[in-house]
């Protein structure tokens, strides 16, 4: 278990080697100035250029640039915006967290909606219920995530308006940032009304969430349904059913786990794809997140805050993967455990 | 009192072009404490047949028979539910391959417990646990595996698959069962795995008196081991009889083809010389003759053998065949 952690912190640390090179090359590959792009100082005066020149071992070689560069990254200092002068990290510090909370509860919502109709799918294999269930994950497939979260805003804001069509808490609320973790932040707010606050926060995030989690529910549906077909299909089953259980017995001790067992990996892998669907839904929602911001800086040309958003974004995605095959492992006793004698 | 009766068992095969005769209207009768042989190529049909006899199949294959008594109660008046509910009370089966018919992600102590009847179990639950416990020891010491601590507290990946095999055994017994139908549970094991699997069968059979469906397509192996022997061929009842017979005096041209075809130590062979076989190979499924399904290989075959033989019994020694060899001895 220790071992496969290692190995897979190892795994972690290749690819945020990669990661760094491609985000440090970008600042020769965009347009303009190297040292602008990499401190996001537009117009530096005399003595600024030969500070920053001295920071980022302008005159040394490329080699020694990057580990120039990857210092300042790891000391937390991602250049400023080129747009408004703020400092990237505390940028991002203030819209992750809202990012994180929203892929977040997608997921959740995805994992226990996919998987819990996926499974009823192949219980009732080639029945009326499972054909609907499937007719549900197509379509579900096949809507387009921006179109779907204007359809909820039509239907659930302003026709029968139950919940708010943007913005992450109501303004009245005066919750004060700690941790920009909206929940959390309530959570350790000193105001009154605590628990209706957390009811509007819950109501703001819940088109958002749910229009994040139609696309990965319908891909998890389907995992989860071949998955346990195939468990339902297997020998052990077989022996178990001629142990004499009933069906729930079955089902419920030795169908779940090994079905879960084979998805979950896949399950991480598909969180790249919640992740870009975040960044529209966000968009549309007015979510103040990263992904937003982040569209919003590639509009306005702001290289670093590029450059910080990938690493960001980059760099969650990869640890949510990493926490799966974690979890995989820990359900999987046959990656636990040694053969005796082996 | 037979213990298992089925007469003419056929199942059918229904797939998306055509419904397939797979097992040809077989019997089979099993008295109490005997342990007998079923044995047939791979692919006569013999697993399924096994299978069959617990309603284990799914909705592609379609089961039908004129009589299926277990303990003279006929099953075949009672729904499905109550036949599988019976049958799995007194029967219990082994399967080949044990490793794939235990769960991967379960130990081994817990798919013990799990089979064992809770009724015999009395007190609060936390002093039942303790009895499932020491109840699932108890089975592991009879077939024979002494480090039970270990063995309980260990997932199926982790054991042998000789040792994976009584610890199905284990579960099987787990139900006293009257029957234990043992689908090939040697195939690709040691030999002396092999043979410590077949004595812990055999022990099994003569202590507690537990009748052993003994599936399998080696025939020399098993002999030593059983009673009765029965013989199929591409899903047809060929031959059945006492051991003896069926070695002594095969009827059959199949059984006599079969028992020819393997190496004897008595008999010199010269360095390189073929072995007996019939001409051609088992027919497809979707391709087989009418009538007898040897006919077209068989040495015997004459044009009345497009016909299917009906089963004749001469002392308990049953034959399919319109031509057998029953004279010649």
């Amino acid at each position: 278990m220790l071992y496969f952690t290692l190995r897979r912190l190892y795994l972690l640390s290749f690819t945020l080697l990669m990661l760094s090179i491609v985000s440090f090359s970008l600042s020769y590959l965009f347009p303009g100035d190297i040292i602008v792009n990499l401190s996001g100082i537009t117009n530096p005066t005399l003595e600024q250029r030969i500070e920053l020149n001295a920071l980022y071992k302008m005159d040394d070689s490329v080699f020694h640039q990057y580990f120039a560069y990857i210092k300042q990254v790891v000391n937390g200092n991602l250049g400023i915006s080129m747009f408004n002068n703020a400092p990237i990290v505390d940028e991002m510090n203030t819209y992750l967290p809202a990012t994180i909370e929203l892929c977040v509860t997608a997921l959740f919502i995805a994992t226990i909606f996919g998987v819990t109709l996926g499974f009823i799918a192949a219980i009732f294999h080639n029945k009326w219920i499972d054909k609907i269930i499937l007719a549900f994950a197509m379509i579900g497939y096949s809507i387009p995530a921006f179109w779907l979260a204007l359809i909820l805003i039509v239907i659930f804001s302003i026709l029968l308006s139950w919940f708010p069509s943007s913005g992450q808490i109501n303004l009245l609320f005066d919750v004060k940032e700690v941790t920009s973790f909206i929940f959390i932040d309530i959570w350790f707010s000193d105001i009154d009304d605590k628990w209706l606050a957390f009811q509007d926060a819950l109501r703001h995030i819940f088109l958002p969430a749910i229009t994040v989690a139609v696309t990965p529910m319908t891909i998890f549906i389907r995992l989860s349904r071949t998955s346990m077909l195939n468990v339902l299909d297997s020998n052990y089953i077989k022996a178990a059913r001629a142990k004499g259980l009933s069906n729930v017995k079955i089902i419920y001790h030795h169908g779940i786990r090994n079905a879960l067992v084979q998805i979950i990996r896949q399950m991480g892998m598909h969180f790249a794809h919640l992740v870009s669907v975040v960044m529209i839904a966000e968009v549309v929602f007015d979510w103040q997140g990263i992904g937003s911001w982040l569209i919003n800086s590639i509009f306005q040309r702001d290289y670093t805050a590029i450059q910080g958003g990938l690493i960001a974004m980059a760099t969650f995605t990869f640890l949510i993967n990493i926490f799966a095959d974690i979890l995989y492992v820990t359900l999987n006793p046959i990656e636990r455990y040694k053969r005796h004698g082996a | 009192m037979n213990l298992l009766d089925v007469k003419n068992l056929s199942i059918r095969l229904t797939t998306s072009l055509d419904e397939i005769l797979v097992v040809d209207r077989v019997s089979l009768t099993l008295k109490e404490g005997e342990f007998r042989g079923l044995v047939g190529e791979s692919g006569s049909g013999k697993s399924i047949f096994a299978q069959a006899l617990f309603w284990l199949l799914d909705d592609k294959w379609t089961i039908s028979a004129d009589r299926f008594h277990w303990q003279g109660q006929d099953l075949l008046r009672l729904p499905i539910e109550e036949r599988k509910k019976i049958i799995t009370k007194d029967v219990a089966m082994i399967f080949q391959e044990p490793m794939s018919c235990l769960d991967p992600t379960t130990t081994i102590g817990y798919q013990i417990e799990e089979a064992l009847d809770d009724s015999e179990f009395s007190g609060f639950f936390w002093q039942r646990a303790k009895q499932r416990k020491q109840a699932a020891v108890k089975l592991l010491h009879k077939v024979g595996i002494k480090q039970h601590s270990i063995c309980i507290n260990s997932y199926p990946h982790q054991l042998t698959n000789a040792l994976c095999q009584r610890v199905m055994i284990a579960i099987a017994l787990a139900k006293r069962p009257k029957l234990l139908i043992a689908d090939e549970p040697t195939a690709a094991m040691e030999t002396t795995n092999q043979g410590q699997i077949f004595r812990l069968l055999s022990s099994l059979n003569q202590l507690k008196n537990m009748s052993i469906l003994l599936i399998s397509h080696e025939l020399e192996k098993i002999s030593h081991w059983t009673d009765r022997l029965t013989v199929m061929y591409s899903g047809q009842f060929v031959e059945a009889g006492t051991t003896e017979q069926i070695f002594k005096t095969p009827f059959h041209p199949y059984t006599k083809a079969l028992l020819s075809s393997s190496p004897k130590l008595s008999k010199h062979l010269a360095k390189k010389t073929r072995l007996e076989t019939l001409p051609g190979t088992i027919p497809v499924l979707q391709h087989l003759p009418i009538g007898c399904r040897l006919g077209p290989r068989c040495p015997n075959a004459q044009k009345h053998c497009v016909t299917a033989p009906q089963i004749r019994n001469f002392q308990g020694h049953l034959v399919s065949c319109h031509f057998s060899h029953r004279r010649d001895y």
